[in-house]
Parts: C-alpha cells; structure tokens; sequence
C-alpha cells in the first residue's frame, strides 16, 4: 500500500508495471481506517481478527464492493 | 492443536514483542523474549511459529526472525515513523498511519514515494492527520492481502 503525490500518479505507476489500479484512499480515509484497524492492536487482550469482523469494519467506514469483501460477489 | 494454556502463552509472548518493539524500535528475537518472559528459547521459538501460522505476527522464512508485526516492520522500509524520541518502521502507508493510531500518539511520519519521486512529509496532530493531498494505492483486494502481504 503505497503512497502517492495524486491519482494521476497512481495511474503512472499502474501503468509502467501494467498492473490493474486497485482502491485509491484519500489521506483522511486512510487514517480513519488505520484508527479503526489498529486502535486496539497493542491492548493484551487483542486477539485477532476474524475476516467478517474486518468487512464490518470496511462498511463502517463506508468501504464496499467486491474489492473490500471477502468474494467478487460480496459488497 | 494449542491447548489453551498454550494458546494464552503465545498471545503473552505476541504482547511482548510488541511491548519490546515500542520500547525499542526494533523486534526481539527468541532469546530476548524468552530472556523477558523467563521462558526456554525454544518454547518462544515454537510460539513464534504459531503466531505466525495465525498471521499474529510474520517471521522471515525458514527463521524465527519477525520480519512483521502490524503495524511494525522489523526491516527497514520506505516509511519512517517518529513518535517522541522513538522512531519506527513501517511496512507500508497504511501501517504508517496505524502506528500513531496504535499506540494512540501524535507523529511525524516521511514516505519515500514511487518512481524516485522525492518523499513526503505526514504528521498526525491529535484526531487528525496532515499532508498535501496525498492518496494511498491499495493493489490487492482484502480477499488477497495474505497472498503476498510484502507486495500487499
């Protein structure tokens, strides 16, 4: 997960790797998404995750379609 | 399978590793964590690799040297993180956010960017973050980020 001056530039990179463009966060997105997934990471009780609990997070943050889900036909 | 005093044991040794990261920067290896935790070597060592079969943390292959423990990188990547006097590594732009959010303190965070295009300056002042317009590229979709998580 790389960062990035601007889209524009997420399409140049795609493009001389020829690689497909996934999802694009803004900077605001991405830190609501680190607090989410992280806030509880150094508590000892922290005992994972479970792949349905991760989508629940990614809806919460209104993060759906098959990209965020658990099958191309999810989301 | 792990009993379950087996399996309160390793999420005690993935506390400590965690714990010596933030207080050092870097993770442990067996013997310090056993040294911590007044463990054998190779009990911490079997832990090691049960924590990494349930993607608790992530080992080199064929080692028992932690190479990730989300957010923590234990390698040196293009995302540096400063908190206070401590500075971490980051395995990647997301995790660069996820370490202030984890140990729930303000950072300054730099980024080398892709192509060689210079680096980026982040903070995270408070509940929010500050940069330039930056975005985050996320390759793979969730279904796939332990495919190749490096490349994730």
């Amino acid at each position: 997960m790389l960062l990035f001056r601007s889209e524009g530039d997420v399409d140049r990179w795609c493009e001389r790797r020829g690689r497909a463009r996934g999802a694009v966060l803004s900077l605001d997105q991405t830190w609501a998404l680190a607090r989410a997934w992280y806030h509880d990471r150094l508590d000892p009780s922290f005992r994972g995750r479970s792949a349905a609990e991760a989508v629940a997070i990614f809806r919460g943050l209104g993060l759906t379609g098959p990209f965020w889900s658990l099958s191309d036909g999810d989301g | 399978m792990a009993d379950d005093s087996t399996d309160e044991r390793d999420w005690a040794v993935r506390a400590a590793v965690f714990g010596h990261i933030v207080a050092h920067g870097r993770p442990p290896d067996v013997a310090e964590t056993a040294a911590a935790m007044g463990l054998p070597d190779a009990e911490v060592a079997a832990a090691y690799d049960r924590l990494h079969g349930r993607h608790a943390l992530f080992l080199e292959p064929g080692t028992h040297t932690v190479r990730i423990a989300n957010p923590f990188s234990g390698v040196p990547t293009p995302y540096r993180v400063q908190v206070g006097a401590r500075a971490y590594w980051a395995n990647c732009a997301w995790d660069a956010l996820g370490i202030p959010a984890a140990l729930g303190a303000d950072a300054a965070i730099v980024a080398a960017l892709p192509n060689g295009d210079g680096t980026a300056a982040l903070a995270v002042v408070g509940e929010a973050v500050r940069g330039d317009g930056e975005v985050v590229h996320l390759p793979l979709p969730f279904r796939r980020w332990y495919d190749n998580l490096v490349e994730t």
